[in-house]
């Protein structure tokens, strides 16, 4: 009989401490259950397994919705109060120990992380407010934690290029062949809030549509001489000016050239006063890509500047751009754009005017392509040129004069010496 | 004098292949490591990752370092109102936000930072402190050295030395401090103030004090001979045998994974993103030229994880239309709170105005970007 008792009282400690681990509200409960089942001389065993059944059915729905509050941790070296810095909001998903606040006490910051996984249910303090040790700081919904939220915004404004720009990009080529290597785009989900720099790109686009009658000339350019020339002097340029010698100096200089033979190009209607508006300063924006996207800066009064000049201003820029700091005389002004769609590979393509403005002036890649020369067949480093004008100021024959003048300058830089 | 920083008492300076070989000695409950880089981001990645990584419940480590000249905030802190951002573009010196807590410090090359690793149980601030006194005067007696209840150290009762800052995590915790040997007294007076007016914010604030150099005081103090003295010291009490070792925080083998920490403590969002939300509210001074006027408007912002989160720009009608104002507060909703990004986004605004507004919403437009720093 002994021998049976001391079994009971053993095993009824047992399954007090199992009820206990699950649930203080079942204590009672079990306590009076193991009370009576003793009391009724059933087996050890057969006690056991009812408490633990029943205390595994009545946890359940309990541990599914337990609110717990958390309390801030006694402070280290008798500090008595600290402020409060959230990391996480409500409804945000905990995993247990993740830090959901910090606590700033006297030069020391405390992390405080989350006894369980959950759901931040409730913050019990502002941010920045004062605690001490033992403040109720935030209440948490014990659980697995609700599936996170699709990350939908970030995924839609991840960096497509060119994403960042105030000015719209000229869109890349709709016709011909796409490039190769294009940048992995991460998959976006089905409806996705415009941010406001889409907002405005979409806006100034639309307007520069609604007001401009806008369409398109090409040509295309034997890039072989510039190229020749490139060849011949590069080393050299770069050991006297430090700087690389590319061919948006050629460009450049070829537009405002032809620009300065052309002023139409480079003037522009004021809508409100209806008049056109010539400029006899030569301001070419120069569409230059940085890592957080298109920025389109000027060069001023290029028609003083010779290539070395343009590179140079060129090179300052896109630096000032990488390093972002631009300022807003930077980008302010420009008569004229000019911007390079080959850099992504696009053959052929229609740029979009960029308002103030009357004309762009799109370069597209270089590509080696058979063309008559002389009656024979050669083949030759292409590139099509492509000019946008405004039809409203600028007449066809004009526009065509324009684009041939920059053929004829970069196929061969001697025209400009010789004013031809 | 880069790399000369490391300086070995005896020995050899033994070449670690795995920083298990490194943090796992038995025989020592202590470890002194020195830095071989100057770059702010790669010794506080350094500190994070000995932090993370390292079993700390039976050891303690002494890491020691110092930076080219940079502005570093506490955690909690508010750059722009504790540095000035424009001076510290155009003199190149960075801005970097710690994970401890405190105030705003300048490092250069004659800043010694000490940092203190240790588990939870054996945090002890005043214990820490009292290995850099001790140092101190035993190498210069004649010095009046005396580590107050704030924790920071001062030489003759008034000039502060050393400033300290901790940061405490589930298990571990670390305690740094600065200690001035000879830094350039002339650039904290430049650089550590604020960017812009008119900011209101909750952020910790730095409390300003007098500082001075220890070479000021004992000019014939080395540098060498300071690291000796604090190397002893600390060895002494807290009872290691081993010398010094010198590491490079940017050894990707030695310490897996602390590129990726250099990256994150280098990045916008690290360091601006995590600034409390503030206001600013300040008076723009708007002139135009043809003819001359004058005219006064009030911008107001409000900044949350270093984004516009709100803006108010209230000028005169006769000024300049209502629309006009409005459109330039809207363009700069959800941007940075950064001059160069607000000044892109102007600049689409200005390129759609002509005429006699232009010129008036050009100036607008800079003086609101000179009014964020």
């Amino acid at each position: 009989m002994l021998s049976h008792s001391r079994c009971l009282t053993r095993n009824f400690g047992r399954s007090l401490s199992a009820i206990r681990q699950v649930g203080t509200k079942l204590t009672n409960f079990g306590c009076c259950l193991a009370l009576l089942a003793s009391g009724c001389g059933e087996t050890a065993a057969s006690v056991r397994s009812a408490l633990s059944v029943l205390a595994l059915a009545l946890a359940a729905p309990a541990l599914g919705d337990e609110v717990i509050t958390v309390k801030t941790p006694a402070f280290a070296e008798s500090v008595t109060e600290g402020d409060v810095r959230w990391e996480k909001a409500v409804g945000d998903s905990v995993s247990e120990d993740e830090v959901v606040c910090e606590i700033e006490t006297d030069k020391t910051s405390v992390q405080v992380p989350s006894p369980a996984a959950g759901v931040i249910e409730e913050l019990l303090v502002p941010d920045g407010g004062k605690v001490e040790g033992g403040t109720p700081l935030f209440k948490l919904k014990k659980g697995a934690g609700a599936a996170k939220a699709p990350e939908s915004p970030k995924a839609a404004t991840a960096p497509l290029p060119p994403s960042a720009a105030p000015t719209p990009p000229p869109p890349p080529s709709t016709v011909g062949p796409i490039p190769t290597t294009m940048p992995p785009v991460p998959p976006v989900p089905a409806h996705v809030k415009m941010n406001r720099m889409r907002l405005r790109i979409a806006q100034r686009l639309k307007e520069a549509q609604n007001t401009c009658a806008m369409l398109t000339t090409f040509n295309e350019v034997d890039m072989s001489n510039i190229s020749e020339m490139r060849k011949a002097y590069k080393d050299a340029f770069l050991k006297k000016h430090n700087i690389k010698l590319g061919f948006m100096s050629a460009f450049v200089k070829a537009a405002a050239y032809a620009l300065v033979d052309q002023p139409a190009v480079n003037a522009v209607i004021n809508d409100t006063t209806k008049e056109i508006v010539y400029r006899d300063y030569v301001d070419i924006s120069v569409a230059v890509a940085t890592p957080k996207g298109l920025v389109v800066p000027v060069i001023r009064n290029v028609e003083e500047m010779n290539f070395t000049d343009i590179e140079k201003a060129i090179n300052l820029l896109g630096e000032k751009a990488r390093k972002n700091e631009l300022a807003v005389e930077d980008m302010d002004g420009g008569t004229f754009t000019i911007s390079n769609g080959g850099v992504f590979g696009s053959l052929f393509g229609t740029p979009i005017i960029n308002p103030p403005q009357s004309a762009i002036l799109g370069m597209h890649g270089i590509f080696d392509r058979p063309v008559a020369v002389g009656g024979k067949v050669e083949i030759r480093p292409m590139m099509y040129v492509a000019l946008t004008y405004d039809h409203r100021l600028i007449d066809g024959r004009e526009a065509v004069t324009f684009l041939r003048k920059i053929k004829s300058v970069v196929e061969d830089p001697r025209v400009l010496l010789l004013d031809m | 004098m880069l790399g000369t920083f490391c300086v070995l008492s005896a020995g050899v300076q033994r070449a670690w292949s795995s920083s298990s070989c490194l943090f796992m000695d038995p025989s020592s409950p202590g470890l002194v490591l020195q830095s071989q880089s100057t770059d702010v981001f790669q010794n506080l990645a350094l500190e994070d990752w000995i932090d993370a990584h390292v079993d700390l419940q039976q050891r303690s480590i002494l890491l020691l370092w110092r930076n080219r000249p940079t502005v570093v905030i506490g955690r909690h802190q508010n750059p722009w109102a504790e540095c000035n951002l424009p001076a510290m573009r155009s003199a190149q010196v960075p801005v970097a936000r710690r994970r401890s807590g405190g105030g705003t410090v300048y490092h250069d090359l004659g800043n010694l930072n000490l940092t203190f690793f240790a588990s939870k149980k054996a945090y002890d601030r005043r214990r820490n402190l009292k290995v850099v006194t001790d140092a101190l005067r035993r190498v210069r007696p004649q010095l009046d050295i005396q580590a107050t209840d704030r924790l920071d150290i001062l030489l003759n009762g008034r000039y502060k030395i050393s400033g300290t800052a901790s940061r405490l995590s589930r298990k571990s915790s670390y305690h740094h401090c600065t200690l001035l040997h000879s830094a350039d007294r002339s650039a904290i007076a430049v650089l550590l103030r604020p960017s812009c007016p008119g900011i209101r914010s909750n952020a910790t604030p730095s409390i300003p004090s007098p500082v001075t150099n220890l070479t000021d005081h004992a000019p014939s103090l080395q540098w060498e001979e300071l690291l000796e003295a604090v190397v002893q010291q600390y060895s002494s009490e807290f009872g290691l045998t081993s010398s010094s070792q010198c590491v490079d925080p940017a050894d990707e083998a030695l310490f897996p994974g602390v590129g990726s920490m250099e990256a994150e403590l280098r990045g916008w969002q690290w360091t601006f993103g995590k600034t409390p939300k503030f206001s600013v509210e300040t008076q723009l001074e708007l002139r135009d030229e043809r003819p001359a006027a004058r005219c006064s408007a009030q911008l107001q912002l409000e900044v949350k994880n270093g984004r516009v989160e709100s803006c108010r720009v209230e000028v005169p009608a006769t000024w300049l239309p209502e629309r006009l104002s409005a459109s330039l507060a809207q363009a700069l909703l959800g941007e940075r709170f950064c001059p160069h990004r607000a000044a892109a986004a102007l600049s689409a605004l200005l390129r759609c105005e002509s005429g006699p507004l232009h010129s008036r919403l050009r100036n607008l437009c800079d003086v609101l970007v000179a009014a964020m720093g």
